[in-house]
């Protein structure tokens, strides 16, 4: 299966929730894959009427995604926000698997594993961010 | 490598064999003996002249494709068997995996040179390296691939 759909492409020309928000506070992080000088940076927002729950119940209101990288971490980023929102609550979120990364790209037959770590910058620094969120509200 | 070794300690053999345990890697040996006699064979003027060779058609070449920027010497005799470059919006990863798809291999990343990299501004390049057995036709091919990633990427 080809690598560069046209799905992929788009999500790279235009990639969803895109751009440093001026929120972006406590829960932010930035990832740099260094052989490559990929660089991904996530932010994510605790929607605020769900900020008194036990953290496994809070749900992200907002995520966004800014840095530069090769086709498949930017797409495979933007297609991650996309999931991050649809699933809303944050034990929802932390389910998301590094399978589940490459499902969305369309499956592990169509990446070479030696852009597995493309695939997955987004996702690293994601799963540092949502870190925070759990532990804040321990 | 060893006199002598008991629970409580052991005692080693004087260098070199102190730091060889096992059975050497003799097939290695062997095989390194016959590469050497396989080159000297045809010729290391003649290698050397086949790969600058393949440098100019391949430098030649590139120099004209849009976009795409060559470093280090262009001329072929100040270079080893190769060409690094980048090409304009294509990330050097997404440029070799398109180029694989076509048959052609290069190696994308710093290619164990981060500090020249650095020296350049750049963090990834493209890597095309040529041996004995490599053709104009191959070089072609390349060309051809970047052409092709360049419609496909941009």
């Amino acid at each position: 299966m080809d690598l560069y759909r046209e799905n992929l492409l788009d999500h790279y020309k235009n990639p969803r929730n895109f751009g440093k928000p001026s929120w972006a506070g406590d829960f932010m992080f930035e990832e740099i894959n260094p052989s490559c000088g990929d660089k991904i940076g996530v932010a994510v927002k605790v929607n605020p009427s769900t900020s008194l729950r036990a953290s496994s119940k809070q749900e992200i209101g907002d995520i966004r995604f800014w840095g530069e990288g090769c086709i498949v971490s930017v797409a495979a980023m933007s297609m991650l926000t996309e999931e991050v929102k649809k699933r809303k609550r944050l034990e929802n979120i932390l389910g998301i698997t590094k399978e589940n990364v490459l499902e969305l790209l369309g499956g592990k037959e169509s990446i070479p594993p030696a852009r597995y770590s493309c695939a997955l910058l987004g996702f690293e620094a994601l799963q540092k961010v949502l870190a925070r969120v759990k532990s804040k509200r321990a | 490598m060893i006199f002598e070794v008991r629970l409580e300690g052991a005692t080693y053999k004087e260098p070199p064999t102190k730091f060889e345990a096992g059975t050497p890697h003799i097939a290695g040996a062997i095989g390194m003996g016959e590469a050497a006699d396989f080159l000297m064979e045809i010729g290391m003027e003649k290698l050397r002249n086949h790969e600058m060779e393949m440098n100019r058609y391949a430098i030649e070449g590139l120099k004209k494709i849009k976009g795409l920027k060559i470093y280090g010497p262009l001329l072929s005799a100040e270079r080893s068997g190769l060409v690094t470059f980048t090409m304009e919006k294509i990330h050097p990863h997404d440029l070799s995996q398109v180029l694989s798809e076509e048959g052609v291999a290069v190696r994308a990343g710093n290619h164990c040179a981060m500090p020249v990299h650095t020296r350049f501004g750049l963090t990834a390049t493209v890597r095309a390296s040529f041996g004995i057995y490599t053709t104009k036709e191959d070089i072609e091919r390349l060309a051809e691939g970047i052409e092709r990633a360049k419609k496909k990427l941009r």
